[in-house]
């Protein structure tokens, strides 16, 4: 198991490979060798956290082929304490979204599921890869199956969703890309090779005018994927359209590459330019916390108001980020992996009566929890862990991210205080008016409880919410480490802006390095 | 100027590929003649002397001819090899077309033979008049096969719009040369190269002579603002034909370019008349891909598409050095393969050249025969320049030379536009797999040849665009002794 990584990588690849051979009539056994895939998937992830080292900060595993080595990109693989539990995530939650649609999907359900294969290929590929290339075209290899999914097997108005969503991200990510070019490019002439290694870009020296420049190239790109407010107005129209299995995986895996790439790429990269700007994106993840919080509120529709809820979440890992405190950036991971979990669960939850009653809104519904008290209760448990209800996972992050935060950026905490608050308000509005009270409507009153492959893919997720909120150390332990890494890369780039900005040494220093190296490169 | 030594030896060899085609298509109209029976297999024999050109193309010896007019070398290689692959890839889906329509005859393949003969005139020459020459040929053959269907007005029209603006075209070229043989003494490249590194002034008439070229230029790369016969050209053409003039003849034009630019510029340094290069890649970028939006007519929209394509290749132009020569190779090989499979797919479609082919006809297509939608949604992508398709590293490395070169702001716009473009290639897809087709939907015709043809493309997009570095090397390579300062 030397490649453990790649295999992990390639196996769902090589299963929708596979899948496409078979005819489209074999519906069973597609579903059922599409499962198997995920959840071998699932299981070699799990051989990866057996061989992680826990305490080490470094990359892990890692795995090294040259792919165009005149362009220095090479195929290079690694997981770390901030990669880890995505990964693991990302495994887990495509065999449950395989399970979860066992019988929602009508049409197609072969490519619907060689599609959600090649999107598990992309996610997997964008956080294992530890070149700036690789990882580029995993992120954009991946929206091509999302498209589709949301584009073929979405609700009415999916077309617009889909092409919203497909375009939002890719203007943000072609910006990064011209950025990705130039820092490519500076490495070359600060050392005279060609590289787009992680590590190696570390390494740079960037005057801070291009800093601020890439930073936001970067920034605009993760920042549209988080979603961060303003750009966050593609992710209700693509949830509310998206299926049932493409909103837990938009939920619980894409956005999250929003906030890993703030912390893999945009704060190590430009420690300067982010010390200077950190502040704006704080307030933007504030803002976003409690706009997020107030809209979904007011939504008469369910998985509307879960997709706020996410814009809501999501601004708590970027304030934890940008507060840059060891707590608050490992309690930005571990949040997001909370949210995949929670509003994964979500999501599929308002699926599953979706396909009861093909509606959405809350007034429809009413005194459900005397007709399906199984579902009910799973309901209550995720809506609760959502919230932040001590005991169950939401708490843990949210805690570590305030407490964290409240060190470097105490007036935006306390306002973030509040988004605590207004979640428990909407998702508790939301349990009373589905599941208490009276039966209101009539076509609720003979609804099946829920079926066995809704709890085989519902009970995974439980007990995570359990076991993260009664054990998070487990988590915390393996994040930890490559956290603090992180925050000495971060804070040194801040010592270098210090002395950069003294009086004497700054000007001519990077203007002699840059002649140098260019005679340098002249002379080879 | 010496004219004694004019056949050096191995001359034979050198232009061997030309010969194999010239006699081919001689040979092709002779069978057609006189042998009624060989009739149905043209297309093969089309395919096979293609092959036999392809090998020629392969043991030609590098070097100079013809007094220094003639360049055999690493890149005129690789361009032989697109050009006789694009009309490869153009014979293969002309076969079900050509059937189809009621059009088949010799000329017709013989008209593509000779096509290519031109083309590799025009990417040999070191004198601009080889070039022009190529260039005539080039451009007589598309005049006839344009007009190839001459009982539909559209293609009618088609052909003389492109005969008049063509005409016109070579004429400013023509006139350009004109003036820098009066200032310059020569019409050899290396010559003229020569004279501009031993003078610093740039008189107007050398200015009105540069101008004159690069508008000819424009024109036969459809270069906003010279492109407004494209979309009708390219919508009248028969569209196989319309595949074959939307690629290769257009990297034929930009390595001739090369040359030309290169010998003025004096060296690989920007040029001085970089400014005119930069205006007609940005204009060209902008219009086309904003334009593009518009159009339902498939052919048309790839035509707008071309011109930003074209556009942005002018990128490379602009920073000319060695690496944006092996940037245009690349980007050419792509281009040429998504847009032959786009075309492709379009020329299958059981629909009268008459009528316009919309997206409405490919509604429903990637779910009803699941191969050809699977190749019109591969060529869409990798012309939106998506990972991992040929069109990202073309884009990719095309802009990371123009960063290389200090050229970001064009690059910026590149990647702007290419935002745009992206609107535009994914409804297509967005026809192809999320839009029921109703019963009248147009099903394409599925021949061995066709479906040989678009498995090429797709392989080869997703073989440029995962292994790209062989190409790279060889187009690098190819370039640097091309640039070089003699």
């Amino acid at each position: 198991m030397e490649n453990l990584l790649s295999i992990v990588l390639w196996l769902p690849f090589a299963g929708a490979i596979v899948l496409m051979a078979f005819p489209r009539r074999a519906e069973g056994a597609v579903k059922i060798t599409a499962l198997i895939v995920s959840l071998a998937t699932f299981g070699l992830s799990l051989a990866i956290l057996g061989k992680f080292r826990t305490g080490t900060a470094g990359l892990q595993l890692g795995e090294t082929l040259q792919w165009i080595p005149d362009w220095g990109i090479r195929y290079a693989l690694g997981v770390d304490g901030i990669s880890l539990w995505l990964v693991l995530l990302t495994a887990l939650l495509t065999p449950i979204v395989l399970l979860s649609s066992w019988y929602s999907i009508h049409r197609w359900p072969k490519e619907y599921a060689i599609a959600m294969l090649a999107l598990e290929f992309g996610m997997l590929g964008a956080f294992l890869a530890v070149d700036l290339i690789l990882f580029y075209v995993f992120f954009e290899l991946m929206l091509i199956p999302m498209y589709l999914i949301i584009g073929v097997w979405g609700g009415a108005n999916r077309i617009y969703a889909a092409i919203k969503f497909f375009i939002f991200t890719i203007a943000g990510s072609l910006l990064m890309l011209l950025g990705i070019l130039y820092l490519g490019w500076l490495h070359i002439q600060q050392t005279g090779v060609p590289s787009f290694a992680i590590a190696d870009l570390y390494g740079l020296t960037i005057p801070m005018k291009q800093q601020v420049v890439l930073f936001f190239a970067f920034a605009l790109a993760f920042a549209i994927k988080v979603p961060l407010f303003p750009l966050h107005t593609w992710l209700p129209d693509a949830h509310v359209e998206a299926p049932t299995g493409g909103s837990i995986i938009l939920a619980g895996v894409l956005l999250k590459l929003g906030t890993y790439g703030f912390v893999r790429f945009v704060l190590p990269l430009f420690p300067d330019a982010t010390a200077e700007w950190a502040w704006l994106f704080g307030l933007l993840g504030v803002i976003g916390i409690v706009y997020g919080a107030l809209v979904a509120w007011v939504q008469p529709d369910m998985k509307k108001l879960v997709a706020y809820s996410s814009v809501s979440h999501l601004g708590f890992c970027v304030l934890g980020i940008f507060a840059m405190t060891g707590a608050s950036m490992t309690g930005s991971i571990l949040q997001s992996i909370n949210h995949g979990i929670s509003t994964g669960a979500l999501f599929l939850l308002v699926g599953v009566i979706y396909d009861r009653r093909h509606t959405r809104l809350m007034s429809d519904f009413g005194g459900l929890a005397k007709t399906m008290p199984v579902y009910a209760t799973l309901f209550v448990v995720t809506a609760l862990s959502s919230v932040g209800l001590p005991g169950l996972n939401g708490f843990v992050g949210e805690f570590l991210i305030l407490a964290g935060s409240f060190r470097t950026m105490p007036r935006l905490t306390i306002v973030a205080t509040t988004g605590v608050i207004l979640a428990a308000i909407y998702l508790l509005w939301l349990v009373q008016r589905v599941f208490w009270g009276p039966i209101t409507n009539e076509e609720n009153r003979n609804l099946p409880d829920i079926r066995w492959n809704e709890l085989a893919a519902m009970l995974p997720l439980v007990v995570l919410m359990v076991w993260i909120g009664l054990w998070p150390n487990a988590f915390i332990r393996r994040i930890e480490p490559s956290v603090q890494q992180l925050l000495t890369i971060v804070s040194r780039g801040g010592e270098q802006r210090m002395i950069l900005a003294g009086p004497a040494a700054a000007p001519p220093a990077p203007a002699d390095r840059e002649a140098q190296t260019r005679s340098n490169g002249a002379a080879r | 100027m010496t004219l004694t030594p004019l056949l050096e030896p191995n001359w034979m060899r050198a232009i061997l590929p030309e010969i194999v085609l010239s006699l081919s298509g001689i040979a092709l109209i002779l069978i057609d003649a006189f042998f009624p029976r060989i009739r149905p297999y043209l297309s093969q024999l089309t395919v096979l002397a293609l092959l036999g050109t392809g090998f020629a193309v392969m043991r030609a010896p590098g070097g100079t001819y013809f007094g220094a007019t003639w360049e055999i070398s690493g890149l005129t290689l690789l361009f032989d090899l697109l050009f006789v692959g694009a009309t490869l890839l153009a014979t293969l889906f002309s076969r079900e077309y050509l059937s189809r329509e009621g059009l088949e005859g010799a000329e017709y393949y013989a008209l593509l033979l000779w096509g290519t003969v031109g083309m590799m005139m025009m990417a040999k020459g070191l004198d601009l008049l080889v070039v022009i020459l190529g260039l005539e040929m080039l451009s007589i053959c598309l005049f006839v096969l344009i007009g190839a269907h001459r009982k539909i007005a559209i293609s009618n029209e088609a052909s003389l719009k492109y005969f008049l603006m063509g005409a016109f075209a070579t004429g400013f070229i023509l006139y350009g040369t004109a003036l820098m043989y009066g200032m310059t003494g020569s019409t050899s490249l290396t010559q003229i190269g020569q004279w501009f590194r031993g003078t610093d002034q740039a008189g107007p008439l050398l200015t009105i002579a540069v101008v004159l070229v690069m508008g000819g230029i424009g024109f036969k790369l459809a270069l906003v603002p010279f492109h407004g016969w494209a979309p009708d050209v390219y919508q009248g053409a028969p569209t196989p034909v319309t595949a074959w003039l939307s690629t290769a003849p257009k990297a034929a034009t930009l390595v001739a370019l090369v040359r030309i630019w290169h010998g003025l510029s004096g060296g690989p340094e920007p040029a001085a008349w970089g400014g005119l290069v930069a205006t007609l890649a940005v204009l060209s970028m902008v219009v086309g891909n904003l334009v593009a939006i518009a159009q339902r007519d498939l052919k048309r929209m790839l035509a707008y598409s071309g011109i930003a394509h074209v556009g942005t290749m002018m990128i490379a132009i602009y920073v000319l050095r060695p690496e944006s020569v092996a940037a245009i190779t690349i980007y050419a090989f792509t281009y040429t393969l998504m847009n032959i499979g786009a075309f492709g797919v379009v020329s299958l479609l059981r629909k009268s050249q008459n009528d316009p082919q919309t997206l409405d006809d490919v509604a429903g297509l990637g779910f009803r025969h699941p191969f050809h939608g699977l190749a019109l949604a591969v060529c869409m992508i990798s012309l939106a320049g998506v990972p991992p398709t040929a069109g990202f590293i073309a884009k990719f490395y095309l802009f990371k030379v123009a960063i290389e070169a200090g050229a970001t702001w064009i690059a910026l716009v590149g990647i702007l536009a290419s935002i745009v473009s992206v609107y535009y290639y994914l409804r297509v897809v967005y026809y192809l797999y999320m839009k029921e087709g109703d019963e009248l939907a147009v099903e394409p015709d599925r021949g061995v040849f066709s479906t040989a043809a678009l498995a090429i493309a797709i392989i080869g997009i997703f073989v440029i665009g995962i292994f790209p570095t062989p190409l790279f090397r060889g187009a690098l390579e190819a370039a640097t002794l091309v640039l070089r300062v003699p």
